[in-house]
Parts: structure tokens; sequence; C-alpha cells
């Protein structure tokens, strides 16, 4: 643990702490919270499985030595926070499918319980991640839910720090959460267990975000530029974003498309499917659709213009121009942060290795010199259409010594055997779904010039109910992060990854 | 002689002295005794009879029915859902035809387990659980106590022949045999290693256990918010649960354990009073005792062990003929709600009620004794204060020169006697006019049930056959001769949007509904134009639902109705989770909703000509069958026990006429004495007694009606109302009954006490 | 002819070693408008033999007879109506009935079933005769003793009845009230009177005077 604390963490760790108080003050008794967020303090768990997470012991650091022998600590290269898939999400657009969540999976992301509360969660993890100390934050990719421009604008406030004002339209909340809403497959804070009367009034208050106030770097995710992750905007879908008809209840007789079959996959997007989407979306329109009010910040954006936003707003250093978002960044002198953009411009949720990338990618690998490499993308590269090659590229590059991505909303570390030395396969959980963590990097340089990455899981934390609230909802969530498992086990959180030294051939 | 065995000696010496007071303080305090009992087996036996059985069948915290699914999906769906303990699924199967003992029925159902022998929420009774193997089977035990089944016992289900008996089990998810449907379990694994194992193998029914029972309202949102693609879902919660099994019940629990506790109250109010009299009257002998120097406390002592020796026995005597009386019944009852009876549990509070049966009479001994002891001697051996009872009563004035008249005669005085101590005369009056409502309250009861089971129309249906036909064959079915009027009768199951866990019965009729069912309305009107409905009360009362306001129907496919309220029924379809809302409303967003023709049969239309006209359609048609066809084991059950409940209550009626008439006999001793000195016989005093049972009796029976038809009436009704139109207020045949049962008591009273009276020597009376 | 004719009454009471004999042989015998005192201490079977002849009580050997009707050996039904027509009681303690007025208490007979006719006529004259007109209203806690015991041999007299009994009449009373309703025992025409007393000033008024003690009924020396 560093014991280099700067007085802005300082700050935010007791303004933490005051607020962990403040929320203990009004919650229930019992051990409270860690201020600072982080996981190796205090963790959020349900020991007795029944339905409430109570607040537990912090889960020291386990050694994984899959790859190489443990080492003593001799330095610390560098420090950053990866925080992903925050989905900040305009509940009230009217170019949402909510109805489509029960269907199941791969629809599960249409619709969340705690979707009003992104931008609050989001805060909280800023807050966890300053106290961390870290001298970068990779958010990485889908940092938007819906492609909207307002989502952008009110992610951007809160990682830039300024008034957040939540939702959109003169109601700023009008959705189908709503007590007046009978559907009983959205769950209505006002009516439904557990009850929470007068949530989204509360989550679309106005509220003053803190800012990161820490260089970040963007990762362009699936959610940034397409319509539910899966469609590029289309006449139909624009119209649907800035116009006055909403799509709240499935409309009768609908019925899966004739040869989709259901099916459940790692990441909550599902495989590529964007003409199943488009699909749904006429059929829907077809049926019953509510009037809602315009808001034309709902505005869906172009992939180019996500990018220059993300661009404009972050501080990468980029070695790729354009409508990309591939570059690399260095973190201290030693670490590398290569960023692959595998982002579907024609539409669908899955990475997609372009062409060019291999070769920039293969031209990276060789500058790296003795710096060691981590590669971040948001979908995993064995998940993506030819990421393959890409792999099989890291594979002989003695330098990488990780891979870093989401996407799959869950944590996951897997060791990667190489004749190189092999590196480690990193996933990180989603700020929307359970468990709603961020993920803090260590890497240190270990004796015999190996080195090792210290990591473990940061927490949002919040000085109001809200951060609770949302995560208390993820977790009852019989379609969300807690039956799917997406907090991972013991090894795929708090741990030491440890990497033998590089041996060039 | 130390003290304790002197004030036992004193008692003894009382005892012996009074010997036929103390064998009518007795039989009242044995009726009491067995008024408690009563109360105990039914109140207590059947009030705890749902938790028992829960508790003994493990009884799930949720059960969810739905459609034939692949076991493998509902299990994967039940995972996701948070605070879940462990889960159960199995099949069950409807209309399967069973037979044993010469016994056949062909609407069984059949509970197709998954894993046999786990927790499964039901009880083994005796015999073992089923297992992998075997052509074993349990039957309910409703059933085996109907057919009278053995273990052992070859028991035949069509589709897999003959197959053995082996235990006995008690499920308390459902009614039992015969108010329910018969039911027995099989198991999934033992018919797969006989036939084979499936292809498919399908449940329909998940039975839920949560690690916290009280969240589950959370988990039944994420249930229902994961439910889609499941048709035909009910949810039943134990409360649920509980509110339908005493609704089947009908009324019946709640009424007995009210009418018990009524009866508890009459009692308890009894013994206080004949103890606190019989001090009264041994004021004097009090006094005397005090003047000789004996404390207080060995008094009070002395008269609380008379009381208890009477008691002892009395109370014994009254518990035990109460608890026998009504246990047969009562756990006749409890089979059929698939509970458990409470055998050794009842022994702790029948072994309370005998305690309070001894300690009431032995305490309202002591209490007033202690107090009377503690007046100044003088006061006491001036005996009852009967002398200045009386003053407070102005002077009349009469007419000098005028002839003297005494008004009314013996009668009058009788009357007049027994007033002289208000406080007596109101406790009696009270405790006969409460006797009187209640026993009207039975009487009403009872007749309300014999209509029960003579006229379905009571009940609402009007319809008398349904037949499986498609809604256009309407016409042609009302073509028939001897059909009055038929029309598609739809049905589906629906859920309210705002509270997971309550399904609906949503029935729908193009045009008037009320042809063909009118359930009786409680409040607003009948339904009128396309977007209103008419709801059950027991829906209504669950949600809070009255007339004008908006009813979400959320079908199962998840669409939604959104109707007004336009009146409120009483149905006994779904334990009155029943809405009625017109054809158009439904047909919009369910056009495939299932249906039958209705068919209302013209006065005197002969069944069996349109059964075969239905038939030669090419419909199923299907006899209406009430739920008070499925009840009449119960409405004998409950007859029963109401008899049981009226002869003790009748008892109590005629204790306290027996108590009012010998005290005022006792206490006016010189006076009746006189009056027999002069002349007067037994048919004297029977008239004097006579004037003082009128006395008692009149208001008692004014009080008796109007609290009947003004509080126990409504009030019972209003209890029953999801269950059934109950009118409760007692006809004049009732209240002639009750009048005339009063009389009699009064007169059996009356008599019994002069004859007494008249038995004992003259000069006793004029010696006082 | 006698209104009242005892013979050999026998009477005991107790049984085994508290056996006591109260009357052993009594013989009485009274006529028409005949007032025969009976004195005694206090225990000596005087209220006793009061009760045998108004057959309030029986006798373990003997007969009695009131105006030509047996008692002894009667049935429990018949005594009452023989007492009703033919015997008139007057106790110490009045036992008057206190829901009743004066007028009602005297009354009460008259309303037995049984009771001979006409008997509110005779109620009205004994009350005007014994001089309760002005209290007849009045309930007995409001009256004086000698109203009380006036009002009471009004009662006794009220169905005519030929042969009266009084039992210490005057021992609740003052000298003088008690002296009015000795007068008023002494001027009733054709009753047999019989008065149990155990003061010699009170049976003094008696045509005879006889003495109880031994369980022997004697002449007393004293006389009118």
């Amino acid at each position: 643990m560093s014991g280099r604390i700067g007085r802005r963490a300082f700050l935010g760790r007791a303004m933490a702490g005051m607020g962990a108080a403040a929320l203990a003050g009004c919650g229930a008794g019992g051990p409270l919270p860690a201020g600072s967020g982080s996981t190796l303090e205090s963790t959020w768990g349900d020991p007795t499985g029944d339905g409430r997470l109570r607040v537990l012991a912090g889960e020291p650091l386990i050694a994984r030595a899959e790859l190489s022998a443990p080492a003593a600590d001799v330095g610390v290269l560098a420090t950053f926070a990866h925080l992903t898939d925050a989905h900040v999400l305009d509940a009230s657009s009217p170019a949402r499918v909510p109805f489509l969540r029960r269907l199941g999976p791969p629809f599960t992301s249409t619709f969340r319980p705690q979707e009003s509360l992104t931008a609050q969660v989001l805060e909280g993890a800023l807050t966890a991640v300053r106290a961390l100390g870290a001298e970068l934050v990779v958010q990485g990719g889908d940092l938007l839910d819906n492609d909207q421009g307002n989502e952008l604008s009110q992610a951007r406030s809160v990682l830039a720090g300024g008034i957040v004002t939540p939702g959109s339209g003169p109601h700023r909340y009008y959705g189908v959460q709503l007590a007046s809403d009978p559907d009983p497959f959205y769950y209505r804070p006002d009516v439904d267990a557990p009850r929470h009367p007068g949530l989204l009034q509360a989550a679309v208050r106005p509220f003053l975000a803190r800012g990161l106030g820490l260089p970040w770097v963007p990762v362009l995710g699936d959610h940034d530029i397409l319509v539910a992750g899966e469609l590029v905007p289309t006449p139909v879908t624009r119209a649907l974003a800035v116009g006055d008809r909403a799509l709240w209840e499935l409309p009768p007789g609908l019925t899966l498309p004739p040869g989709f079959r259901l099916q459940a996959t790692s990441s909550p997007d599902g495989p590529p499917a964007p003409g199943s989407v488009h699909e749904f979306l006429i059929r829907a329109l077809a049926g019953p659709t509510v009037r809602v009010p315009v808001d034309l910040t709902r505005r869906q954006l172009t992939a180019g213009e996500v990018v220059a936003e993300l661009r404009t707003a972050a501080a990468p250093t980029s070695t790729r121009t354009g409508d990309r978002l591939d570059y690399a960044v260095d973190v201290g002198e030693r670490v590398r942060l290569i960023v692959l953009d595998l982002a579907r411009r024609g539409g669908g949720s899955g990475g997609l290795v372009v062409a060019g990338q291999p070769a920039w990618l293969a031209g990276q690998l060789a500058q790296a010199g003795g710096q060691w490499l981590i590669i971040v993308s948001h979908q995993p590269l064995a998940e993506s259409a030819a990421g393959g090659e890409l792999l099989s590229l890291l594979d002989r590059s003695p330098q990488v010594l990780a891979t870093l991505c989401g996407h799959t909303h869950r944590n996951r570390i897997a060791p990667r055997a190489t004749a190189a030395g092999g590196y480690w396969q990193i996933e990180t959980a989603s700020l929307i779904d359970y468990p709603q963590q961020a993920r803090a990097l260590r890497i240190v340089a270990t004796a015999g010039g190996g080195v090792a990455i210290r990591t473990w899981m940061l927490d949002h934390v919040g000085y109001g109910p809200l951060g609770r609230i949302s995560r208390e909802l993820a977790y009852l969530d019989a379609e969300g992060g807690r039956p799917q498992g997406f907090g991972g086990g013991r090894l795929d959180r708090n741990v030491v990854l440890y990497r033998r030294a590089a041996v060039r051939s | 002689m130390s003290a304790p065995r002197s004030a036992l000696a004193l008692a003894l010496e009382g005892l012996r002295a009074r010997r036929r007071r103390a064998v009518l303080s007795g039989l009242g305090i044995a009726v009491a005794a067995a008024t408690l009992s009563v109360s105990v087996v039914i109140g207590y036996g059947l009030g705890t009879g749902f938790h028992r059985a829960t508790a003994a069948a493990g009884l799930p915290d949720v059960i969810v029915r739905f459609d034939p699914q692949a076991a493998p999906r509902v299990a994967a769906r039940i995972a996701a859902l948070p605070d879940v303990a462990r889960y159960a699924l199995r099949l069950e199967v409807t209309n399967v035809g069973i037979g044993a003992r010469g016994h056949q029925r062909g609407d069984a159902v059949a509970e197709v387990l998954d894993a046999p022998g786990t927790h499964q929420g039901y009880a083994v009774l005796s015999g073992h659980d089923l297992g992998d193997r075997g052509s074993d089977v349990l039957v309910e035990q409703g059933l085996a106590s109907a057919w009278g089944l053995a273990l052992g016992d070859p028991f035949y289900v069509d589709g897999l022949g003959p197959q053995r008996v082996v235990g006995f089990a008690e499920g308390p998810d459902d009614v039992g045999y015969p108010l329910g449907k018969p039911r027995f379990y099989l198991s999934r694994p033992a018919i797969d290693a006989q036939l084979g194992a499936q292809a498919d193998p399908r449940v329909d029914l998940a039975e839920i256990w949560l690690r916290n029972p009280a969240y589950l309202s959370e988990v039944l949102v994420q249930a229902r918010a994961t439910s889609f693609g499941l048709h035909d879902i009910r949810f039943a919660t134990r409360s649920g649960l509980r509110i339908l099994i005493d609704q089947a019940a009908g009324i019946v629990i709640d009424l007995l354990v009210a009418l018990s506790l009524i009866a508890l109250m009459t009692a308890g109010v009894m013994l206080a009073v004949s103890a606190r009299a019989e001090v009264q009257r041994r004021l004097g002998a009090i006094g005397v005792r005090r003047a000789v120097g004996a404390t207080r406390a060995y008094l009070t002592v002395a008269h609380a062990l008379e009381a208890t020796l009477v008691a002892l026995p009395a109370a014994s005597l009254g518990v035990l003929l109460g608890g026998l009386a009504t246990v047969a019944p009562a756990g006749r009852l409890e089979t059929m709600l698939n509970e458990p009876a409470p055998r050794w549990a009842l022994a702790g509070p029948l072994l309370l009620a005998w305690l309070a049966a001894v300690l009431i009479p032995s305490a309202g001994a002591a209490w007033p004794a202690w107090r009377a002891a503690g007046r100044p001697v003088a006061r006491l051996l001036r005996g009852a204060d009967v002398a200045s009872s009386g003053a407070g009563a102005t002077t009349r004035g009469g007419v000098p020169g005028s002839s003297p008249r005494l008004r009314g005669g013996l009668v009058a005085l009788g009357a007049r006697m027994v007033a002289a101590r208000r406080a007596r005369l109101a406790v009696t009056i009270a405790t006969l006019g409460l006797s009187a409502a209640f026993v009207l309250l039975l009487l009403a009861l009872a007749s309300e049930l014999s209509s029960l089971e003579t006229d379905p129309g009571a009940l609402g249906k009007r319809y008398a056959l349904t037949a499986a036909l498609p809604p256009s064959a309407a016409a042609r079915v009302r073509r028939i001769p001897g059909v009055l009027a038929a029309a598609p009768r739809y049905e589906v199951q629906g859920a309210d949007s705002f509270d997971l866990g309550e399904t609906i019965d949503v029935i729908a009729y193009p045009g008037d509904h009320t042809t063909f069912e009118a359930p009786a309305l409680v409040s607003g009107r009948r339904l009128r134009g396309g977007r209103e409905a008419e709801v059950g009360a027991g829906l209504a009362t669950a949600l809070g639902l009255t007339e004008g306001s908006t009813l979400a129907l959320a079908l199962a496919d998840g669409s939604e109705l959104r109707l007004r309220v336009a009146g409120v029924v009483s149905s006994l379809d779904d334990d009155g989770r029943v809405a009625y809302i017109p054809a158009s409303a439904l047909l919009g967003p369910e056009p495939a909703a299932p249906s039958a023709i209705a068919v209302v049969l013209a006065p005197g239309a002969d069944v069996s000509t349109v059964l075969a006209a239905l038939t030669r359609l090419g419909a199923a048609p299907t006899p209406v069958s009430t739920a008070v066809g499925r009840g009449v084991p119960l409405v004998d059950v409950l007859r029963t026990i109401l008899r049981a409940i009226a002869i003790v209550d009748g008892l109590v009626c005629l204790y306290a006429l027996v108590q009012a008439c010998a005290l005022t006999v006792q206490e006016r001793r010189p006076a009746v004495a006189v009056m027999r000195a002069g002349g007067g016989g037994v048919g004297a005093i029977v008239r004097l007694l006579a004037g003082a049972a009128l006395a008692i009796v009149t208001p008692a029976a004014v009080i008796g009606v109007l609290l009947e038809r003004g509080v126990l009436g409504p009030a019972l009704s209003h209890l029953a109302e999801s269950y059934a139109t109950l009118p409760l207020g007692a006809g004049p045949a009732e209240i002639l009954a009750v009048l005339a049962g009063l009389a009699l008591v009064a007169a059996v009273a009356v008599v019994s006490v002069a004859l007494d009276a008249a038995r004992e020597p003259v000069i006793r009376g004029l010696a006082t | 002819m006698s209104v009242l004719e005892a013979r050999s009454l026998v009477k005991t009471i107790g049984t085994g070693r508290a056996l006591r004999t109260l009357l052993d042989g009594v013989s009485l015998s009274v006529g028409p408008g005949e007032l025969v005192a009976v004195l005694g201490r206090s225990g000596s079977g005087k209220s006793t033999l009061l009760h045998l002849l108004g057959g309030l009580d029986h006798p373990d050997a003997g007969q009695i007879s009131v105006a030509g009707e047996e008692l002894t050996g009667r049935g429990r039904r018949r005594l009452p109506a023989i007492r009703m027509r033919h015997i008139g009681f007057v106790f110490q303690q009045f036992h008057l009935i206190d829901e009743l007025t004066g007028a009602e208490n005297v009354l009460l007979p008259t309303r037995l079933p049984g009771a001979p006719a006409g008997g509110a006529r005779r109620a009205a004259e004994l009350i005007e005769r014994l001089g309760l007109e002005p209290v007849t209203a009045h309930r007995p806690h409001e009256l004086s003793g000698g109203e009380q015991q006036r009002f009471a041999l009004a009662r006794a007299l009220v169905n005519g009845p030929e042969l009266i009994l009084a039992d210490e009449p005057t021992g609740s009373l003052d000298v003088e009230n008690g002296d009015a309703v000795l007068g008023l025992l002494r001027d009733l025409p054709r009753r047999a009177v019989v008065i149990v007393t155990h003061e010699p000033d009170t049976a003094a008024i008696a045509d005879r005077v006889l003495r109880l003690a031994g369980g022997q009924l004697l002449a007393d020396g004293r006389g009118p």
C-alpha cells in the first residue's frame, strides 16, 4: 500500500469517510463500509444468502503464481484504476426498448431496476478512485448506454466536476418505472418491494460532482456509439430519440423472430445481432406507444462525434487519429497502456478487429523496449472477431504483462501461459450491474527482474443513500450480476499476479 | 388444630350444610368449564391448525404454479432469485382416475415429485415417504380417512395401474378431501423406473423456501419480473394460503373461534357472579364468626377452600365433557383442512382451562369474602341488606279511601323482588341476553347453511351448465328447447399489477352478466359500459378497492387492462378474487381468451334433453359444481359443532335462571315462609318465581334480539363476506324459537326451584 | 265446638345423645272468641307448639284439628290450603315484604291461588278498623313498629281465618304499641286466638293462661 497520500486524496478520503458516517447514521447499525471504497478494507457481501447485502471484512490480496513464482516487491512502477461500463443512462429516453428485457438473455441489458442511478454510481466510483491515489484512470468503454448526446454530456460533467443534472425532459424522469405504470415486469420503486418512495425524483435531482481530478483515458465501447449497444442509429431510431413516442409495453403477440434463439452469453449484450433489435423496434413501433415529453438533447451521436468528444475530454496520447481510438499512453516510466478500439462501426455489440489493427499493434509491441505492456480494449480479445490474431501477436511478446477489458461486466482473471512468459487476462466488472465495482491496479517490480500486478476492487462510495440503493437493487435483480456470477471468485478480485522477468528471444 | 386444617374443616362443614347449593354451584362451574374447553378445542385447535400444519409439513414460503415447463428451465429461473434456501419441483396432474377399496374418483390430483424424500411441503403422518423405486403412492390423510384406506392397500391410478399405499400425508397448501379434490403423491424417479424416463420431463409447480421469509415481497417482485414466458402463473404465499384455507373452511374457523370466545366470556361472568352471590348469602354467618374472633384471612381461606372443593370435580367433569363433545368434529374439520389434530398440544390449554374453572370460582369466593369480612361486624350481623335495598323507592301516594290493590299480584311481586338486587339483575340479564343472542346467531347460521345446500342461487350462479363450444355457437345453443339463455363465458387468469401474488379470476360476458352470474352486490352497482368491472369482495378487501377506484389487471402475457370498479360483489369463486368485466374489454387484449358457453335453463326444463342436444352440437357439457357441493361435509361438521355449542349455551341460560330464582328464594326466605305460612303452596311460589324469571327473561330476550340483529349478525356477515353472502340477521322463526326456548328454560328453572323451596320446612324460613 | 283441638302432642328434636323432648303429650282446646296465652321460658318449646298448631310442622305423635279440619296426617299439598282458609299467623318480626306497601302486604294472602273472594274488600275494612288508613301507602321501613305489627295482624285476618296464632306479637314493640296490639287481638270477635309469649304481662290479657314447662302444658295459677 502506498504511503504517499496527496492532500487531494486525503481530503477525498475524509469526505468519503464523513459521507460513510452520514450514511451509517441514516442506515442500519452494523459495521461501516470503508470510506475509501477499497475492498481490501471492507466488502459488501451476503454470507447467509438471504438477499441482503452487508458490510463484511475486507479481502486481503491472494498471490497467484500460475505464471511465475511469487517474489518480493522492490518498488512501485505505476498505479492506475480501471473503471468500465458505467452506462450513464437517460432512463426517460424514448429510444429505449426496456420491454425486451423480459424475453431473457441476450436482452437483459435493455432494462435494469437501478438504471436511473448510473450518474450517482459513477460519481461514487470516482470518489473511490480518488482515494486510491492513482496516476491515471482508464475509462474502459460503455461510458454511455444508448449513444445519446445528453448521456455523454452528463458523463463528462461527472468526470470533469460540476453540476450534474441526470435525466431528461421537463419531468427529468418520465419512464417505465413510474408508479402509474401497471406493468409488473418493471421494478417501480414506489410500489414494488423493496419500496423506495421518491427514488425516481431523488435520482434526477441535480448534484455536485467533484470531478475525477486525475488524468483519464477513454476506451470506445459498443454502447458508446450504437443504440442499445447493437444498432447504428437509423432515421427511425434518431426520430425516436428526439420524438414524443416511447415503447414501454411489450406489444401483444410479440414473439421472437423465427430462428432466433434466446441464449445466455458471457456478456449481457450477447452476440452481435443488430438486425434482431431493429426488427423488434419496427414491430414494437407498430404496437401501443406512450406519449412522452420531447427532449432534443437526446440526440443520437455518430461514432465520429463520440470519439471526438472523448478525445477532447480526456487526454490521451494518440498515435492514431481520425475516428478511431487506438493509441498508447505511458503510466510512469516502465508501464505502457496500448488501447485498442474494437467497437463495430457497422453495428453489433461484439468486438471487431479491423484491417490495419494487427499491424498497428505489432508496431506498438516492437516499440515497447523495456516497458511492460498492458493491452486495453473494451471487449475481450478472445471473444472479438479476429481477436485471435491479436492474441497471437501478444503471445509472442515477452513484454506483454496483461490484457485488460470490460464489456463482460464480470471480474475474471485468467493466466495465459506462453513461451514468452505468459500474461494475465483481466476483466473488470461494470458499474451498472452488480457488483458495481472498479479495479485498482498497482504494478510493482519484483526481485529478479520480474513484475507483479497488485489488483483489488473498489466499491463506489457516496454520501447519500442512492448508491447503496443502486447496489441493493442490482444485487436483487434476478437477471443481473448476482445470478450470473459477475462478481467472480476470490481469485478474480483481490490478487497479486506474478510475472517473471522478460526473456528476450 | 392448625389454621389451615381448621379452615378446611370449616369449608367441609359448609359443604355438608349446603349440599344442594354446592351441587348447584358445581353444575354451574361444570357448564362454564365445558364452555371453556369447547373454546379451547375449537379456538386453539382450529385457530393454530394452519401453523401446526405448516410447521409439520415445512410449508414453503412461496408456491408457484404455471403451465408445464421443462424442469431445467424452471430451475434456472428459481436459482436466479435472491434469498432462496431451497426449492422443489413437481408436476401436478389433475383429473386423474383413481380407485381403492371399492371407491372411485375421476378428479383426483396427482403430485408427481421430482425429488421425493426431500422436504416437499407435506408431512408424512404414518407409513413412510416415497423413494426412487417401487410402485408406491402417498395418499392424503383426508382421502385415506374418507375411503378407509390402510397402509399397504392397493391403489389404482389411471395410466399407471395398481400402486401400493405406503404412507399418509397432509399437505397444508390445500384443503383435503372431501373439501378439496382427492390428492396423492407419486415419485417421478420411480415412475421413470417403471415406465422409462420421459424425453422431456415437465413440471408445473415449484415450491420455494426462503432463507429469510421477511424478504418475501422482494422475492415475489423478482419472480414476477422473470416469469415471462410462463403462463397461468399463480403465486401462493403462506399468508395467502392461510387466507385460502381459512376461506375454504368458509367462515367456520373464525365463526367458531368468535363464538367460543363469547361463550367463554359468558362463562367467566357467570362463575364470578355466582361466587359473589354465595358470599352475599352468608354475610350473617361471616359476621358471627368474625364476632367470635375468626380472622379475615381464615374466613377468606375457608370460603376459597369451599369453592375449590366444589370446583375441582365440577371443572374436571366440565372440561372433559366439553372436550369430548367437540374434539371429534373439530378433528374431522382439521383433517379436511389438511391440518394435523393438536392431540397432546391441547393438553396444556385444556389444563389452563381447567385451572381457570377452578381458580375463578375460588377467587370469586375469596375476594368478596375478604371484603365482606373486613366490614364492621354489626353490619354483617344485620345480614343481607335486603331491607335497605328497597330503600330509595319513593312512597307511593295512595288515594285514601280507595280500595287497596296489589298490582300484578304475586308475579309482579316476584319481579320486584329480583329487581331489588339491581347489579345482579343487570348481570343476569346481560348473561342471558348474550346467550340468547348467541343462540339466535347459531340458529340464523344453521338456517343459512341449509339454504346454501339447497339453493345454489344463493351463491350467484344462475347458469347450470357450460358447454365447450366456440363463442359463435351461442346463438345455436340458445335455440335448444329448454335453454333460457346462453352466452360465451370467458375466463382467464389475471393478476393485479401492483401486488404480486394476487391472482384474479377474470370472468367476462358479452352484455349483461347478471343473467348468468349474479353474486350478491355488496356495494356500488352493476357494471355498465365497456370500461367497468365488478370485483369480488375478497379481491376488493385485499387491494383496498371500492366503487370508483381503478383496477389494473395484468394478464398473464404482461398486457394490462385498466377498468373502473363499479361495484363489489361477494363470490365464492377463487375465494372472492374475481373480477367481472365486459367481454369487449377482455377480447381487445386477449382475442383468444378461453371461453365456454354458459347455459341458463328455463324453469322446469329437462336437463337431460338439453345435455343431449349440446352433445350433438359437439360440446362436452359440464354441470356447474358450486363450492357448496364440495362443502356439504364441511357443513355437516359445522352443524355438529354448532349443536354442541348451542347445547352448552342453553345450559348457561338454564343455570343463570336457576341461579337467579334460587338466590331470590334464598334471600327472601322470610317473605316466602310467611307467604307459605299464610297458605301459599307450590303454586304461589311458582307465580312468585315466574315474576322473577319474567323480569330477567323479557329484557334479556329484547337485548338478545337487538344484539344479534344489530351487532353479532352483521359482524359475522362481514367476516364471511369474502366467502359468501350470509345474511345472519335472525328471522321471525328463529326469534320465536329462541323466545320459546327461553320460556322453556325459565319454566324449568322456576318449577324446579319452586319445588325445591316447597320442600323446605316453613319454620326454617321463619326462623331467619 | 272448639276451633282448635290438639291431643297428646309429642315433639322431639335432635338425635342420639342430643335428643330432647320438647312436647310430651300436650293437649289443648280453644273455642271461638277465646284468647289463650301460652307462657314459657326461651327454649321451652312454645314456638314449636305454635308451629305444630298452625300446621307448619308435624308432631311425632298426637292429633291436631282446626275448624274441624284434621291437620295431622295431611299431605304437604293440603296443609297450605287449610292454613289459608282457617289460620292466620302473627310473628314477632312482623315479616312484612319490603317491596310492598302496607296495604299490599295485607292483600298478599288474598292473591294466593285458592284464596276466597272479596279479599280486597276485607282488606280495606281491616285497614280502616285497625286505624291504618293514613299510612296504607307507606313501605314497611317507613312505618313504626306498631304500625307494622298492625299491618301484619290485618294480613293474618284478611282471609277470615277462625284461628289466629301469634308468636311473641309484642316482642319487638314498646309498651304502648304492644298494648295496642294486644288490645286488637283481644277484641277479635269469634276468633280463637293463641298467643305464645315469655312475658307474663302479655299473658295477662288472656282468658286462659297456660304454662309450658318440661314438655307439659299446665294451667297457670294466675287467671283473669
